[in-house]
């Protein structure tokens, strides 16, 4: 079946940065999923550039590539899928997507 | 067998969809949180005692708690019976074992404040908003009302609770704030497939939100009013409630129900 997100990835072909994740304490996930999810910490809490903070339930979402808008991703603990996109100031965040 | 890191952002949705409703995903996700604490909490784990004042306090609030997991026991129940699809029904399973825990171990909390009696407390200590609100759920329930009893259950009052009980867990003795840390983790799955399953359904039927807003609109005073009650009762400064409005208004915006 085609996914719409996916007809909405911008055609930006520079390589991504890979990153590998560590476990962060996460634990509300199976525990094969576990590294890609961690605690907000609130308003210091400086997002890497493959994190996006899920607007639902404000756990980071965390990828192993350096995100970009369009891309899709999914926060397991309340499960949305989401989109990213650009915010205020040029910042990523990422917006649900029924 | 030994499983390694899956990056989930890959899945299609529909492999997404199936693995974050199925019991198994349910399963091990809350072995992550509760095995090693009976009750929602760390075995041996010890409280200050609380003024007389502080106490009577904080058993009227988990009495209301209890108000509230009950309802939402026996609305995640009913729903499964008229509930649209098999992920669903299997989903709503899960919750309605997350509540009855729920209630189980804000029932041993009051048990460890001295609460002898705790239904005859619970009735005694009710907020009547709140009991409004739980017979007004029971009617949408009975009335087999698929998308206004989630609206109703998994937005309004699942959201009110995630943020109540994250607010007071900042301020709470050591043993409750476990407690409710580990509900609020529950409580992120029940208003995550609330608002989900509500937006896709809104999204394919937009007339629906005509009569959702109007059930909002008729629901909401009752949950912010009890919230509000709750908020005064454990002294949470008021600098820090507005963003329990902001956090449950947020929800419903981006379902397309503004103020």
């Amino acid at each position: 079946m085609n996914d719409p997100l996916q007809a909405m990835r911008p055609a930006d072909d520079r390589p991504r940065q890979r990153y590998t994740l560590e476990e962060t304490g996460f634990n509300e996930v199976p525990k094969k999923y576990r590294r890609f999810y961690r605690r907000w910490e609130g308003q210091g809490d400086e997002l890497a550039p493959n994190e996006v903070l899920c607007p639902v339930c404000k756990v980071v979402i965390r990828s192993t590539r350096d995100l970009r808008v369009g891309d899709r991703v999914y926060c397991m603990p309340c499960m949305s899928r989401l989109v990213v996109a650009e915010g205020e100031g040029g910042r990523l965040e990422a917006r649900v997507a029924y | 067998m030994s499983v390694g890191p899956v990056e989930p952002h890959v899945l299609a949705t529909e492999d997404f969809l199936e693995e974050v409703h199925s019991f198994e995903f349910w399963f091990q996700a809350v072995e992550g949180y509760l095995s090693d604490r009976p009750y929602g909490r760390t075995p041996g784990l010890e409280s200050p005692v609380l003024s007389e004042g502080d106490r009577e306090a904080l058993v009227t609030t988990l009495c209301n708690y209890c108000v509230g997991e009950t309802m939402a026991l026996e609305g995640a129940s009913g729903m499964i019976g008229f509930a649209p699809n098999r992920q669903q029904k299997i989903f709503l399973a899960t919750q309605a074992v997350d509540e009855a825990r729920h209630l189980e171990v804000l029932l041993h909390r009051l048990q460890e404040l001295g609460v002898e009696d705790a239904e005859a407390e619970i009735g005694r200590r009710a907020n009547r908003s709140l009991l409004t609100f739980r017979d007004r759920l029971g009617r949408l329930v009975e009335s087999k009302d698929w998308e206004a009893a989630l609206f109703a259950q998994n937005v309004i009052l699942e959201c009110m609770e995630f943020t109540v009980f994250q607010t007071h867990a900042q301020t709470a003795d050591p043993v409750t704030r476990e407690v409710l840390e580990g509900i609020v983790k529950d409580e992120r799955r029940h208003m995550g497939f609330g608002e989900n399953d509500l937006g896709r359904r809104l999204a394919h039927a937009p007339h629906m939100r005509t009569r959702l807003a109007e059930i909002r609109k008729e629901l909401d005073p009752l949950v912010l009013g009890t919230f509000e009650e709750t908020l005064e009762e454990l002294d949470t400064p008021r600098d820090a409630r507005p963003e329990l409005g902001r956090s449950y208004l947020a929800a419903v915006a981006r379902l397309g129900f503004g103020s």
